[in-house]
């Protein structure tokens, strides 16, 4: 069973999926049971899930794949049914099948109408998920990367709020467009190398039969645009507010969670690996866009009266910052953007929930109708508190350790030339950040009750408490103790960076440098 | 006198080859369809609908069953047949799997569309099954009098369906267009042969040739090679009209509109998948790629290359911009087939232009990939149209599908997946379709071409999702009750879907059996 485990764990999902479904043609079928289904097979996965920890990229430096599956899947174009997982997708997708069930229990009752339809396609978009993550075959990987739209498009447009028919056309064109240029650049790799396999066309790669010049510049291109709007960097970004704004709060944590992921996990994974010298060529570049990213979205989240379209910038923010790590080409700042990936999911994924708990009891989301909640929640304030400090950034919670490695290793980077002044820039996005959050929670959490229906408001249910539980320990544990989690990593982002800093048979004063920082890393460890 | 001159130049009249086993398909659907004409006649008024029908789907399958029967070799290593006038090759005989599959679903879909109208069933479907003979003769032909005769043949019998509720207005005025612009159309491609034919008489006195083999050996001796030239721009304006290429396609959306719906989903479907078997033999194998750069032959392929590339960018461009503004779901499903047919064209454009006779025929399979799930999707969403359109065609407008998502949650998420296969999300058919042909198309390095193509898919996602947006994202304002789904119906759906999954999850099989599409001409023209 170990061997076919990335199977399964895509097909458990898609299983629950039908059986919902299925449950939803008896005569007998109650309403109330398609969640029990869905979160039984969503825990199931979760579990099954865990012991890919076991397996994958463990301490030492191999930083190859694990759990392979690989068989042909369409012999006539050469597409292979190519899984794996290293140290960078065995977190992201640790990460999915724990959102998963949280999102489903989120929306326990906040889901009154068509439950089969919702939770089915949660548990579809799940296997999307995972199975972007896993997937080795440039091919399977658009597959996953299209397929998990659609299940988004619907719970937006069915599920969303007032504005939900726009949002969701905004998502689907917006991220549709960006990835359907991927596909040409995909076809392009195949003519160049003959495969769709990533490990097949990087080993060809390494020994020697790099792309040319104009053509890598337009593949890079080709492919970072897909994962840019994902992601999404600063002109590329637009889709998300509304989308965040609009999904019901199942989707708006798995948005923030886990979809955005799969646009830092591509440029890191597919980007990076296959087109180095773009890489390094167009680095500025994004690292432009990303500190405009940071400090943008941070300015425009302090405006927003809406509570759930500021977290929603506040991702833009805090997006912003995995690019700059991953552009910073350094030890630390690639290995402190995977990690802010997995805290944005944990802490933004966290705040979602709150303002989906406040809505629930308010139906609505304004700033201005909240205050004082702290007299009406004690506990619920008392967590929402500590999830936007996760989300600040504070010392000994996970926020802290991602933000702090990127902009160290933006500090020591040599992929622009005032690395210090792209460093500072980014930091007062973290200043950004304490004002827009702290502000907001003044406003909501602080003070006296200025709204009359805010008095009776009833404080966390054990259920509510339950799914918060296991994010917030996250987020404790993952400030106190990190080196488990970049331990684990260290190896697979080591590789990928070995491919930019020393790109074979070409010289140049960046990769001088770069050697010279290679040589010293061990001693670093 | 001219006949006198003609006897003494040609050595001798020879003796034609006549093969029965050759034309088997196309025989048997022409004789089931008489018989269904014969039937008719003496079955009773309330059962002429299962009978009729009934027969017509044992032919279609009975053809079918010979087709694979000539696939597997069973008509020996015959080429073809009554002095070239007929070709069998894989590409004609995957192109007849295709227009039986079409028509078998036509049938289906038509079933309780014959109930609600209480028309004649006898008389469509016979018609439906000439038409189907018509469309057979394009693919196996290898002649242009052969594809002419195919495709009048289909043409006057889609000419009465499209017309075939004599009381409605719109499907009088469908009918009328679609004959006044087709048989111009017609003339168009007859002259375009006649052309043809002067052109390629040599100047040893040799008669012209409407053989498309001969064609290809004799372009760089023709006497006329302006007549060449003008004979085939012909030939594609009049191929163009059929498949519905921009800007030959201005007739589609009033004829599709207007047409009952079942008819407007084998128009969309077959004659396109038809006009395209004809429309790549005669080009590819006609005027095909020659290595010597000055001859006439190389000019004829480059000018119709060049030609059709501008065909593709124009038709894909008009087909998705102008669906985008569409308020009626069967003039906006036209637009889109518009578009399709401009996705196809690209692979067509990847096929013709190779000299590589691997590449080539990749090209071509890819094609007629894209046909088939064009047809298999095309129909499913037509299936659905019809359901939700009640009889008398009412409510085809994109308002009357607001809400109807979870009351029909099966015919709903049905016409969704057809939608999202039309627009070319993995996992479908679509997406496969479009690999295929971007992907031969890339292979000859028409990168431009194929990121239109893509530009255009993107700009198609907005009118296919605004469908699924009315059923899903909106409420419905009038009462409405779900179409309870006939047996037909279901059957149609059931295949429909499952084909749509099948080409798009596990697309292999399919792909190897095309693949091995060698179009027998392209090996005796290899000069």
């Amino acid at each position: 069973m170990l061997e076919n485990l990335l199977t399964i764990l895509i097909l458990l999902p898609i299983l629950g999926a039908l059986g919902t479904v299925a449950y939803g043609l008896l005569p007998s079928r109650r309403e109330s049971h398609y969640r029990w289904i869905a979160l039984l097979f969503s825990l199931a996965t979760f579990a099954l899930s865990l012991l890919l920890v076991n397996g994958a990229g463990t301490g030492d430096a191999s930083a190859g794949f694990r759990f392979e599956q690989n068989v042909s899947w369409i012999g006539e174009i050469g597409a292979r049914y190519h899984l794996g997982v290293d140290g960078i997708s065995l977190w992201l997708v640790l990460l999915t099948t724990l959102i998963m069930p949280i999102a489903i229990v989120s929306s326990w009752h906040a889901v009154e109408k068509r439950g089969i339809a919702f939770y089915a396609f949660l548990l579809l978009l799940e296997a999307a998920m995972i199975g972007v993550f896993v997937a080795l075959d440039l091919l399977i990987f658009y597959l996953f990367f299209e397929a998990s739209l659609v299940p988004m498009f619907f719970l937006i447009g069915i599920w969303g709020g007032q504005n939900r028919r726009y949002a969701a056309i905004k998502f689907f064109i917006y991220t549709a467009l960006g990835s359907l240029l991927m596909l040409v650049g995909i076809i392009a790799l195949y003519f160049i190398y003959g495969s769709f396999d990533y490990t097949i066309i990087l080993a060809q790669m390494r020994e020697g039969r790099t792309l040319g010049g104009t053509t890598e510049y337009w593949l890079f291109l080709a492919f970072a645009i897909a994962f840019l709007v994902k992601t999404p960097v600063f002109p590329f970004h637009t889709w998300l507010p509304d989308a965040h704004t609009e999904a019901p709060t199942a989707g708006s944590v798995i948005l923030a969670g886990v979809l955005l992921k799969m646009g830092t996990y591509g440029l890191l994974r597919f980007n990076f690996a296959l087109f180095p010298t773009a890489s390094r060529y167009f680095a500025p570049l994004m690292i432009t866009l990303a500190i405009i990213g940071i400090i943008y979205g941070a300015l425009v989240a302090m405006v927003q009266p809406d509570v759930k379209r500021l977290v929603a910038y506040s991702s833009v923010s805090h997006m912003g910052f995995v690019v700059l790590g991953l552009f910073s080409f350094t030890d630390q700042g690639m290995q402190g953007a995977l990690y802010q990936m997995l805290n944005h999911g944990v802490s933004t994924g966290a705040l979602f929930l709150f303002v989906g708990m406040i809505y629930e009891r308010r139906h609505t989301r304004m700033i201005s109708d909240f205050g004082g909640l702290g007299h009406s929640m004690p506990l619920f304030s008392a967590l929402f508190v500590f999830a936007s400090l996760s989300s600040i950034g504070l010392p000994l919670l996970n926020g802290f350790v991602g933000e702090f490695l990127i902009m160290l290793g933006m500090w020591n980077s040599t992929s622009v030339q005032y690395p210090w002044m792209a460093t500072m820039l980014a930091a007062t996005g973290v200043i950004w950040a304490a004002v827009y959050m702290l502000w907001m929670l003044q406003r909501v959490v602080f003070g006296p009750l200025t709204h009359n229906k805010n008095a009776h408001l009833s404080d966390l249910n054990s259920r509510e408490l339950g799914l918060l539980v296991p994010l917030l320990v996250l987020m404790v544990v993952m400030g106190v103790y990190p080196r488990p989690f970049l331990e684990r990593a260290r190896a697979s982002v080591e590789t990928v960076r070995a491919r930019i800093v020393a790109p074979q048979g070409e010289g140049g004063s960046f990769t001088v440098q770069a050697q010279r920082e290679l040589e010293h890393l061990p001693e670093k460890r | 006198m001219n006949f006198h001159l003609a006897l003494q130049t040609v050595p001798s009249i020879i003796n034609p080859d006549i093969n029965f086993a050759l034309i088997a398909p196309e025989l048997i659907i022409s004789v089931v369809a008489v018989v269904v004409m014969m039937v008719d006649a003496f079955t009773r008024r309330a059962d002429q609908r299962w009978v009729t029908g009934g027969i017509s789907l044992l032919g279609l399958g009975a053809a079918a069953a010979t087709v694979v029967w000539l696939w597997t070799g069973g008509a020996g290593a015959t080429q073809s047949a009554f002095n070239g006038m007929v070709v069998l090759d894989k590409m004609r005989l995957s192109f007849t799997l295709i227009f039986l599959l079409i028509s078998a679903l036509t049938i289906l879909i038509s079933m309780i569309w014959i109930e609600w109208e209480r028309l004649p069933a006898g008389e469509f479907h016979s018609l439906l099954l000439f038409a189907t003979v018509g469309m057979m003769l394009m693919a196996s032909g290898g002649d242009l009098v052969i594809l002419f005769l195919g495709l009048e043949l289909l043409s006057i019998a889609t000419y009465v369906m499209a017309g075939f509720r004599r009381t409605d207005l719109r499907s009088n005025e469908s009918s009328m267009k679609y004959f006044i612009l087709g048989s111009f159309s017609s003339a168009f491609l007859l002259y375009g042969i006649a052309l043809v034919y002067g052109a390629t008489a040599t100047d040893r006195g040799v008669p012209g040739t409407t053989n498309i083999r001969e064609i290809a050996e004799r372009l760089d001796t023709a006497v006329y090679p302006q007549l060449l030239f003008v004979g085939a721009a012909m030939l594609m304006i009049g191929f163009g009209f059929k498949v519905a290429t921009a800007p030959f396609h201005v007739w589609t959306p009033d004829v599709y509109e207007g047409a009952p719906t079942p008819v407007t989903a084998f128009m969309a479907a077959g004659p396109k998948a038809a006009g395209f078997a004809s429309f790549m033999r005669v080009f590819i194998f006609g005027f095909p790629f020659v290595a010597t750069a000055a001859s006439t032959g190389a000019l004829a392929h480059t000018a119709w290359l060049n030609a059709l590339v501008v065909l593709t960018i124009l038709t894909m461009t008009v087909g998705n911009v102008v669906a985008l503004v569409q308020s009626n779901v069967k003039r906006m499903l036209a637009y889109s087939s518009i578009a399709h047919a401009g996705y196809a064209m690209v692979g067509f454009v990847a096929a013709g232009a190779t000299p590589d006779e691997a590449q080539r025929n990749e090209a071509i399979a890819a094609v007629i990939f894209y046909m088939l799930t064009y047809a298999v999707m095309n129909l499913g969403a037509f299936t659905v149209v019809t359901m939700i359109a009640r009889n008398n065609d009412r409510r085809t407008a994109i308002e009357d599908y607001n809400g109807i998502g979870f009351e029909a949650p099966t015919l709903a998420f049905a016409l969704s997946l057809f939608l999202l296969s039309m627009v070319g999300v993995p996992l479908t058919g679509g997406f496969m379709g479009k690999i295929m042909v971007f992907r031969s198309a890339l292979n000859q390095g028409y990168v431009v071409l194929v990121v239109i193509g893509v530009l255009n898919t993107a700009v198609s996602v907005y009118y296919y999702l605004r469908l699924i947006v009315a059923m899903f994202f909106r409420e419905r304002t009038t009462l409405w009750s779900a179409p309870r789904l006939s047996a037909s119906i279901a059957v149609a759906l059931a295949i429909t879907i499952f084909g749509v999954l099948y080409l798009g999850v596990f697309p292999g099989q399919v792909l190897d059996a095309l693949r091995t599409t060698r179009p027998t001409i392209s090996q005796l023209i290899n000069r």
